[in-house]
């Protein structure tokens, strides 16, 4: 330490508080440096690359005119890039950070538990709609489709990542370490993508089973990710989807959007009662 | 640098007066199912001052801190920062306090000048940059990874990060661990230094030694409850001076004599027997005095020497290891 300045005895800056919005927006563009250099967060990126060339792999047969099962998986899969991101990181992350009393310390400092996480969840929906342009363009460069609204997709993405955020918070609570979490979340990751319609269509699930996916957070993102690529209405399945204007495939998707925004406030709701900031357990 | 004094005392509503205590803790309870680990503990920490909580691992110091720090909420009792219930680190509240946690806490992949940056980004009232880095004597390591710090390093920024957003209360939880000894006294200047800012602070420590030289008024805690209170001189006044000598060979145990307000203790050591009286009664500026000259005198009248003889008042640490029972689980 300095022997001649050891002192704290300035006058500190006076400045308005910084609004949580200005605080979000800081701790974000530490976020994007960390995921930067994380490259365990790389490897979580390029899970749902992964996923779409094996998609590639399927049988593929005429879903409706013009769109194969093969079109439509793919856009499943880009409308679960959340289920790897969000799931997968912020599970990782969090519970480093707990058990490395990071968080606890940006507790103690003032920071706000809403900018904390809000900086995560703009980060991961961030590298999510990155990972989608990459694979718009791949898909682009090996199909020849390309999304008929660029819009609504970049909405399925964004919904899906903030929701399976909340999904990856919710299991730091229930493990000790980085490790365990990182195998955790492989389970409600998996089961996720798979529940989400991207290559069992939903059509061929009893109808019970079916309303019961439609509610779960990944179907709805799958579906508007399939809306988004196709121009159809899938929202009711497959069999017997048509085409739909710009408005109309809004209007008809504005249900999925609904699910997709109860989901975000529930999840949300249980994480700010159930999150531990502290590794030490009473 | 020049001295601006910023003190906890302002005009604006909800802030607490220059006379006013920033923390009040009072009968404090913490249960963990049938665990007590906080069993009625009161205190008080006012602007400038700084309170000292020690105790043996377990004692329930740093249970005591986190509900301060808003992380529990209390059993029963209450407390207070700034008039407020800080559970939950309320708005009012939560930009006027800092800590320096017991562990580092800190984004091992940013650089040591990203992480003040970044601290200094989010608070409400913050120093810069470099004079807090300056301060902590980590200008040199501004630019290398945190995970590149050695572990006293680490404790110096993160002391850092509790400067950078200008605290008006400040947890210390063992906050010189790791350090070596040039940092540790370093780090006790700065916390002068913010004493003398008007910051309140409460510090957890094992080294006695750093109480001694930093705290008001201090408490020693032990399974849950506070068993010493006060200033460091009337806490070492109750426990008395030690008048020791090595017994001489021709006097026996039996024949050594009494003294008035004052209890005998004789005990081998490498093999010499010890005489050691602790005196707590009569004046304490005297009485220490009173001992030796009555001593002597009995010296005197038999004919005999008192070798070795010592006089000292009583340490922190003779007062922390009888509440301690011996201290078997101290660090």
């Amino acid at each position: 330490m300095s022997p001649t300045t050891a002192t704290t005895t300035s006058a500190p800056t006076t400045r308005p508080s910084p609004s949580r919005f200005r605080r979000t927006l800081r701790l974000t563009r530490t976020e994007f440096t960390l995921f930067v250099r994380y490259k365990t967060a790389w490897w979580i990126l390029s899970m749902p690359l992964l996923m779409l060339f094996l998609t590639f792999q399927i049988p593929s047969y005429e879903l409706m005119d013009g769109v194969s099962s093969v079109d439509m998986a793919l856009a499943g899969v880009m409308g679960t890039i959340g289920v790897f991101v969000g799931v997968g990181h912020a599970s990782n992350v969090f519970t480093a950070r707990r058990e490395s009393l990071v968080l606890k310390r940006l507790r103690v400092s003032g920071v706000p538990p809403l900018v904390i996480f809000g900086a995560t969840t703009a980060i991961i929906v961030f590298f999510s709609l990155l990972a989608a342009v990459a694979m718009v363009a791949l898909i682009a460069l090996m199909t020849g489709q390309t999304p008929r609204d660029p819009l609504m997709l970049a909405v399925a993405v964004t919904l899906n990542a903030a929701v399976m955020t909340m999904v990856g918070l919710l299991i730091t609570p229930y493990v000790r370490n980085s490790e365990s979490a990182q195998m955790v979340s492989v389970l409600p990751m998996m089961g996720l993508f798979f529940l989400g319609g991207v290559y069992v269509p939903l059509d061929f699930l009893p109808d019970g089973a079916q309303r019961v996916v439609e509610l779960l957070p990944v179907a709805p993102t799958a579906q508007l990710a399939q809306a988004a690529y196709s121009g159809y209405d899938v929202f009711d399945g497959f069999a017997g989807a048509e085409s739909a204007s710009y408005l109309g495939l809004w209007a008809a998707a504005l249900p999925s959007v609904a699910v997709m925004l109860v989901w975000i406030t529930a999840l949300a709701l249980l994480v700010g009662r159930v999150f531990r900031w502290d590794p030490r357990q009473p | 640098m020049t001295t601006t004094a910023h003190s906890a005392a302002t005009d604006a509503p909800g802030r607490t007066t220059a006379d006013g205590p920033a923390v009040v803790v009072d009968d404090l309870r913490q249960h963990y199912g049938d665990f007590e680990a906080v069993r009625g503990v009161s205190f008080e920490i006012r602007p400038g001052e700084l309170f000292a909580l020690l105790g043996t691992n377990g004692a329930g110091k740093t249970t005591t801190i986190e509900t301060l720090e808003g992380f529990h909420r209390p059993t029963s009792g209450t407390v207070r920062v700034f008039g407020e219930d800080p559970y939950g680190q309320p708005a009012a509240i939560r930009e006027r306090t800092n800590a320096v946690l017991q562990g580092s806490g800190l984004l091992e992949d940013l650089t040591v000048r990203e992480t003040v940056d970044l601290a200094r980004d989010l608070a409400a009232r913050p120093r810069g940059t470099e004079e807090v880095l300056d301060t902590v004597g980590l200008t040199d390591k501004r630019g290398i990874a945190v995970r590149q710090l050695s572990g006293g390093q680490k404790r110096r920024l993160d002391l850092a990060l509790a400067l950078v957003t200008t605290p008006e209360v400040l947890y210390l939880d063992e906050p010189t661990t790791g350090m070596d000894p040039e940092a540790r006294i370093d780090t006790w200047r700065i916390v002068s230094e913010l004493k003398r800012d008007g910051v309140a602070i409460l510090l957890t420590t094992h080294y006695l030694e750093e109480a001694e030289r930093l705290a008001d008024r201090l408490a020693i805690m032990h399974r849950g409850r506070v068993r010493v209170e006060g200033t460091l001189t009337s806490v070492l006044e109750g426990w008395g001076d030690r008048v020791a000598f090595a017994v001489p060979e021709d006097v026996r145990t039996a024949d050594l004599p009494g003294l008035e307000g004052a209890d005998l203790s004789v005990e081998t050591r490498d093999q010499t027997l010890w005489a050691t009286y602790t005196v707590r009664d009569g004046d304490v500026a005297e009485r220490a005095h009173r001992a030796v000259a009555a001593l002597l005198s009995w010296a005197g009248e038999r004919g005999t020497t008192l070798r070795h003889l010592q006089v000292r008042g009583a340490s922190l640490e003779d007062v922390f290891l009888s509440v301690a029972d011996g201290a078997a689980d101290l660090v």
